[in-house]
């Protein structure tokens, strides 16, 4: 058992200091101009968005190439609630994101019965039909033209006209979502969702039930998502078919695997890195270009790094820690290797 | 009431892009039988097979024929390329399934952009290979252009079958297929069979692209949807046989082509994806699954 103290220890190294840098990156973020805010406000709905994908695909090990299916939901539900029908935000915010998750329990239920490529071409395929779906069925989505004229988030009427404003409630939920994610990571479920990450047939022997606890964290991630769409309609005003295409798989997936997929706060680190990039790819004025950058980026990161940058820190705050703690009590150094 | 003649007509029209699909979705089997590996970037080879061929009858003004026979040997050099860059440095650090899978996912979405960049966003097409035309049986019009997927689609299962009955480097690669640890015990330089398979694949979407590409037009973006109706394709015929495969493409560009005349084009895709979901859920093992004899030939 881990001992009282190392566990504060451990929660100020792994909770404090990430949070720390959330607000640090807001408050730069707030004392500059509009460009950096936007950028931080996209980093954080990305955030968001990964965080959900890393219930699925980090803490159970399973592959989902077609998390944006479950954005698009979200990100068009408010944009139709909110635009044409003049809902609350707030009201089209979990209206849509239950609807998300509903979705997300029929279609996951056959398909998380698939394993390996059958998984990921399945998946894959919910996104394209969701992409399809958006260009198509005019009436409800305005194709490609995109749906114009999404009001900005509010609360019961009170609007937050300003981008600074919307980021400050952008990096609020944030961090709501990573303290959900952290929590659930250590409890009872989070435990049952990683030892199936480590072998299926082990959680079955240990009484998890494998495909439930599969479609649950499948769920979950839907339902980021799709608060992440909903997130991303009100903060830009505007979204098209393009905004939850392939590009967006790609780029969250670099997200993930660059921050570390299956850390609780990889993906939030990934996702403030991946949205600085354009920044730092200035001179490339072309978006191709960029998404050129973003691929080698991802591939080389899936060859030379496959457990992103922030777990390689972690290892090393990890061992220091670790030296530390087995003069006290051995049986702790396995319990943070495993965690 | 659906017309009588504007159905055969479709169903005609389906069998030709089936074929299509057929081609790429042996080019998945190849890959996979080799390695295990799902190549996502298969659709681009087809893309590739047009712009290029499209681009030396435009810039260099040779003549079709030559232009088919040089376009083969370019993509299938990308296919080696991807092989090199991408999937053996992961295959060698034993990466995960899926990383594998969004390596190859990402590359396309590379080469979709690099295309963008060199030969522009335009979609573009070239002139069937034989002049004249249609063939005309009652009121159903066969364009040419479909003798020529028949005969090259029945050249290439003909070839392949050769190759992997009659050669070396092909009894090697189905002799990887079956057990890799015994192959390479044997001999067998599974690594470079690998490359192999990456090449003969890229080849294959290379002819099928351009095959098809004077029936319809071919951009930066008709990747996806080959690569995902040849992955269709694949799994009908239970991922493995190229005869099935094939069958599985027809069977696809048949319901493919039916579907437009019931609901309209811009539904068609839709319709596909919907068609692999439902086989994926109810025959995870391929419609075909009985009559998978001999795998990769």
């Amino acid at each position: 058992m881990t001992s009282r103290a190392t566990t504060f220890t451990r929660r100020v190294a792994t909770t404090a200091a990430p949070v720390a840098l959330v607000l640090v990156v807001l408050l730069l973020a707030l004392n500059s101009n509009g460009y950096v805010v936007t950028i931080v406000g996209f980093a954080a709905i990305y955030g968001i968005f990964c965080t959900g994908l890393n219930f699925f695909m980090g803490y159970t090990g399973q592959a989902s190439f077609g998390q944006n299916a479950f954005a698009a939901l979200g990100g068009y539900g408010t944009a139709i609630l909110t635009a044409t029908y003049y809902w609350d935000p707030v009201a089209a915010f979990f209206v849509s994101m239950i609807f998300a998750g509903i979705v997300a329990a029929i279609i996951g239920y056959p398909t998380l019965k698939l394993r390996g490529h059958y998984l990921a071409m399945a998946t894959f395929a919910l996104g394209l039909i969701t992409y399809e779906i958006s260009i198509e069925w005019i009436d409800l989505t305005q194709g490609y033209m995109g749906y114009s004229g999404i009001p900005p988030l509010g609360v019961f009427g009170f609007e937050l006209a300003t981008e600074k404003q919307q980021l400050v409630a952008l990096a609020l939920l944030l961090l709501l979502g990573v303290w959900i994610s952290t929590r659930l990571r250590d409890s009872r479920f989070g435990r049952a969702l990683r030892s199936i990450a480590g072998s299926e047939p082990a959680a079955q022997a240990l009484g998890v039930n494998v495909a439930r606890y599969k479609l649950a964290a499948f769920v979950i991630a839907a339902m980021y998502a799709s608060a992440a769409g909903s997130l991303f309609a009100h903060f830009v005003g505007f979204i098209s078919p393009e905004v939850f295409g392939a590009a967006m798989v790609i780029q969250s997936f670099t997200m993930l695997f660059l921050g570390g997929i299956g850390t609780t706060w990889g993906p939030v680190i990934g996702a403030l890195i991946v949205s600085m990039l354009p920044e730092v790819l200035r001179g490339m004025h072309l978006k191709e270009l960029q998404d050129v950058a973003y691929c080698i980026i991802l591939v080389s990161i899936l060859i030379f790094a496959p457990k992103g940058i922030f777990a390689l820190i972690g290892e090393g705050v990890a061992a220091i820690t670790r030296r530390r703690a087995t003069e006290t009590a051995p049986s702790a150094a396995a319990a943070q290797a495993a965690g | 009431m659906v017309d009588m003649t504007q159905l055969l007509q479709s169903l005609v029209n389906g069998v030709g892009v089936g074929l299509i699909y057929g081609l790429v979705g042996i080019g998945f089997c190849v890959i996979y039988n080799a390695s295990g590996i799902v190549n996502f970037a298969q659709g681009v080879f087809v893309m590739l097979g047009g712009m290029v061929c499209h681009t030396l009858l435009t810039r260099l003004g040779l003549p079709i024929y030559l232009a088919a026979i040089l376009t083969i040997p370019i993509v299938a050099l990308s296919g080696i390329l991807i092989e090199i860059a991408v999937v053996r440095p992961m295959w060698n650090r034993g990466a995960a399934l899926f990383a594998i899978i969004l390596a190859t996912l990402a590359t396309q979405l590379m080469i979709e952009r690099i295309t963008i960049l060199t030969l522009g966003d335009q979609p573009r097409s070239f002139d069937e290979f034989t002049s004249g035309g249609p063939l005309k049986i009652g009121d159903i019009a066969i364009g040419y252009q479909i003798f020529w997927i028949l005969g090259c689609g029945a050249l290439m299962v003909g070839l392949l079958w050769l190759f992997f009955t009659r050669t070396t480097a092909g009894r090697a690669l189905r002799a990887c297929s079956q057990n890799r640890e015994a192959a390479a015990l044997l001999g067998i330089p599974v690594s470079r069979m690998l490359m192999l398979s990456f090449a003969l694949s890229a080849a294959l979407g290379a002819v099928a692209g351009i095959l098809v590409t004077p029936t319809q037009v071919t951009a930066y973006n008709v990747g996806t949807p080959f690569g995902v109706n040849g992955f269709i394709a694949a799994i009908i015929g239970g991922f493995g046989s190229a005869a099935g495969a094939l069958a599985g493409g027809v069977l696809l560009g048949v319901l493919q082509a039916v579907a437009i005349v019931m609901f309209g084009a811009g539904f068609k895709n839709v319709a596909a994806l919907s068609v692999l979901l439902l086989v994926l859920f109810i025959f995870p093992a391929g419609i075909f699954a009985g009559l998978q004899g001999g795998k990769a030939h």
